[in-house]
């Protein structure tokens, strides 16, 4: 166990931070909607993204970094990570993503945030019978 | 042209530190002045289950209710407010409706009601109101506030009776509401018979306990808001891995990763195992008070865990976030707080919102 410094055992002092427009980045759910069934690890799905933004931005936008945080194969949702300032881009991109393989497919976002804690509870989704 | 679009909506997180053992601390009243909560999460590291006081507290969060089709004018009425609004907190939040593109209500426990209504109602409606903060050059969407325990507002008189007309014969609306009553003393009225010529229906809040095994857990200070030294992280790096952990990412990615370069922030240590409790449904501030108090008094007696956190998330689509702020959904409608509670009984209080809404208190 930690020895308790002298310091943490006083009560600290009062202090407010603002932070204004302190994210540098910004996170999108998202799942993917295919009319017929599609298999798609994570690796596949990243490598789909970045062929919709190379589609609709070309070379550099498709140089745009952006993380898939966390993915599910069977619903093929996911959580993605960009910088602030690719978010249009990015978001551009997968609207306009309209095929994978020949077969009719489009990105849902679900929900944009720039605090990923908020992606956490939607109350949109709750469903009440 | 790109220049513009790499601008984003203006957000807000707001940090506080401070201490329980504090009079001046206002934690209590950030609490209960947060009225509508959809989601509650605790995170305990070096944990393998919710103490028994938590779990007894989670296992009693009390029922709200769906009524649907209820009439406007039915909880303004003089039979409503002394029935209901001189007697407790009441609850009402209306449901499905969304604060950019639909009309929505809310009752606020002060007795407050708040109308969010679009311009052709609140044209029609013919209450007084104001433009909405976050309108442009043509306003539209309205907010209309009346406070219904007010003298002013006395049944019989002038203000009562427009009201009362203006909602139930001139423009007549009616919502689905989610609501929950904490009365006041033991001789409660019965809401379920109250709304017995509506569907209604009473739900729990679904509680979801996991163990989560060998996480990296941020090393923080909690007299060190901004982590001035490099003994340990700043208050936004927490906000953030609090993200992480709530939405089980995973975050042991190194540079090279092609899926995500995400690490948690340093320095950190590894717990071998964490408890996160999540309880979602129309939660009062009241109950997640009694988890925070539950939270504080974990530390009496010694634990391994330095800190432990409750998150709360507000319902998107609600007319107002703190007290009576307006909040509208832009790109999204965030406004949710957490509360990080020290070992020492030191807390961080951080709260986050979205761009249509106004600096927490």
């Amino acid at each position: 166990m930690r020895q308790e410094k002298k310091e943490d055992l006083e009560p600290t002092s009062y202090e407010r931070v603002v932070f204004k427009n302190a994210s540098d980045y910004h996170y999108l759910k998202i799942h993917l909607d295919c009319e017929e069934e599609v298999r798609l690890n994570d690796a596949h799905f990243k490598q789909l993204i970045i062929s919709a933004l190379k589609d609709l931005h070309g070379e550099v936008g498709a140089s745009l970094p952006f993380d898939v945080l966390k993915f599910d194969e069977k619903s093929l949702s996911a959580i993605l990570r960009v910088y602030s300032s690719g978010l249009v881009k990015l978001w551009s991109a997968l609207t306009l993503l309209g095929s994978y393989h020949g077969k009719r497919c489009a990105f849902r976002v679900e929900q944009v945030s720039p605090f990923l804690l908020s992606l956490a509870g939607n109350s949109r989704e709750l469903v009440l019978d | 042209m790109w220049e513009t679009l790499k601008k984003c909506p203006r957000h807000l997180l707001v940090c506080e530190k401070s201490s329980f053992k504090s009079t001046n601390s206002r934690h209590s009243i950030h609490v209960q002045q947060h009225y509508f909560n959809y989601r509650v999460s605790v995170l305990i590291p070096e944990c393998s289950a919710l103490p028994q006081k938590l779990d007894s507290i989670v296992k009693d969060f009390g029922s709200y209710y769906l009524v649907k089709d209820v009439p406007l004018h039915k909880l303004v009425c003089e039979e409503f407010i002394t029935t209901f609004l001189s007697k407790g907190s009441f609850y009402a939040l209306s449901c499905s409706t969304r604060i950019d593109q639909d009309n929505a209500a809310a009752l606020l426990p002060t007795g407050k009601l708040i109308i969010s209504v679009d311009k052709d109602t609140y044209e029609e409606l013919g209450l007084e109101g104001q433009s909405s903060r976050y309108s442009h050059k043509t306003p539209m969407r309205y907010v209309i506030s009346m406070d219904l325990t007010a003298s002013s507002f006395a049944p019989g008189g002038n203000r009562y009776k427009r009201v009362m007309w203006a909602l139930a014969e001139k423009k007549p609306l009616k919502f689905d509401f989610l609501m929950a009553w904490n009365p006041s003393d033991d001789r409660r009225a019965n809401l379920i018979s109250y709304f017995s010529a509506y569907q209604l229906k009473e739900y729990q809040p679904s509680v979801a306990i996991k163990t989560l095994k060998d996480i990296e857990c941020p090393v923080l200070q909690s007299s060190d808001l901004r982590a001035t030294s490099a003994e340990s992280c700043d208050a936004q790096e927490f906000f953030d891995w609090q993200g992480v952990v709530f939405n089980e990412i995973e975050s042991e990615n190194d540079s090279g990763n092609f899926l995500s370069t995400y690490c948690c922030p340093d320095p950190n240590i590894v717990v071998d195992q964490a408890t996160l409790c999540t309880i979602t449904g129309f939660i009062l501030p009241e109950k997640i008070h009694l988890l925070l108090e539950s939270l504080c008094h974990y530390f009496t007696e010694p634990k391994l865990t330095p800190w432990a956190v409750l998150a709360v998330h507000g319902f998107a689509d609600s007319p107002v976030t703190w007290r009576e702020d307006e909040h509208g959904f832009h790109k999204g409608g965030e406004n949710l707080y957490s509360f990080v509670v020290f070992r020492n009984h030191d807390y961080w209080l951080q709260m986050a919102v979205g761009a249509n809404d106004g600096c927490p208190p």
